[in-house]
């Protein structure tokens, strides 16, 4: 993750938030992590390919958390959680 | 003074330890206000190094250039620390980042002079350390009630029990400042000893804060939807 640019840092972490909390769900319907996401639905897809292509999720279409992202998106929530308790402001 | 040595390795040891969790923020989101954070810890821990080296030394001569290093590394990690609090509330990335980069550029080039102004004389005459160790420990201890005062605010605006280590630590330290600085004034041993039992608790604090996230993951995914 340590390649990517902050702001499209937040985009990818809102998203595998949004597909964790939906992956509950029997099925995941694309329109719904839009909604949630506040994201244009073309911006979206793309999105949803590039975490695909870097091993985030399994299926565009259908998106679910692999391990890799399941481990990135925890990391990336200890790192949040640490600031924190440091009480460190998190501003862009 | 032996305890005192052993208690400056440990306070070292545990500087270093923390700055690698310190590094985390900066290397998940390379943002350059959080480059600080890390650099004011390792700071403390050659702050610390040099104090104990001037516990182990005999020579006056010796003794008062580890103490000068041990002063002024000792404000620069204030100083970094603060720089880190005022900027992760107050401004942007992009603000932050040519301030951030000159203070580091600023005091690299100071520490380089004041390496060769003490270890390469007669080019100045070292003055005595005597005379400026009150005014870092004020300097020190400002820098840590400002960092104080910031986490506690954070803490008052959204108040949660794991929030309130953060300005106790800091306040540790200030007041480990604060027994230095009587010590300075008046070389009671009670206040030296003092001071390094409030480090050493504020540094485990630190230690606890940066290790608990990792003991208990689950607990983390609130933190975003907040």
């Amino acid at each position: 993750m340590k390649q990517l640019r902050r702001d499209r840092l937040k985009i990818y972490m809102d998203l595998l938030i949004i597909i964790r909390t939906e992956s509950k769900k029997e099925r995941i319907a694309l329109t719904r992590i839009q909604q949630k996401s506040n994201v244009p639905f073309d911006r979206l897809k793309t999105y949803l390919t590039e975490l695909k292509e870097r091993g985030l999720i399994e299926d565009e279409n259908a998106p679910k958390l692999t391990e890799k992202g399941g481990q990135s998106l925890a990391e990336y929530e200890q790192v949040l959680e640490f600031m924190k308790r440091m009480g460190l402001s998190f501003r862009r | 003074m032996d305890i005192l040595v052993v208690i400056e390795g440990v306070s070292a040891v545990l500087a270093f330890v923390l700055v690698r969790f310190m590094l985390k923020p900066y290397r998940t989101f390379e943002d350059s206000r959080y480059l600080s954070l890390p650099l004011g810890f390792a700071f403390l821990g050659f702050s610390y190094i040099f104090m104990g080296i001037s516990l182990l030394l005999n020579a006056p001569s010796s003794i008062e250039k580890a103490k000068w290093m041990h002063l002024f590394t000792g404000a620069y990690a204030f100083t970094f620390l603060a720089v880190t609090y005022y900027f992760s509330a107050k401004k942007s990335e992009k603000e932050a980042r040519p301030v951030v980069q000159a203070l580091i550029s600023l005091s690299f080039l100071l520490l380089i002079f004041l390496v060769v102004v003490l270890f390469f004389p007669p080019i100045l005459e070292i003055p005595d350390y005597k005379a400026a160790d009150e005014y870092f420990r004020l300097f020190n201890m400002l820098m840590a009630l400002y960092i104080v005062f910031h986490t506690l605010k954070s803490h008052m605006e959204k108040p949660e029990p794991s929030t309130i280590f953060a300005p106790l630590g800091y306040a540790l330290l200030a007041f480990s400042q604060y027994s230095l600085l009587i010590w300075s004034v008046d070389s009671s041993f009670s206040a030296f000893l003092g001071a390094h039992i409030l480090r050493i608790s504020s540094l485990l604090i630190f230690l606890y804060l940066s290790c608990a996230p990792l003991i208990s993951p689950r607990k983390t995914r609130q933190v975003e939807q907040q």
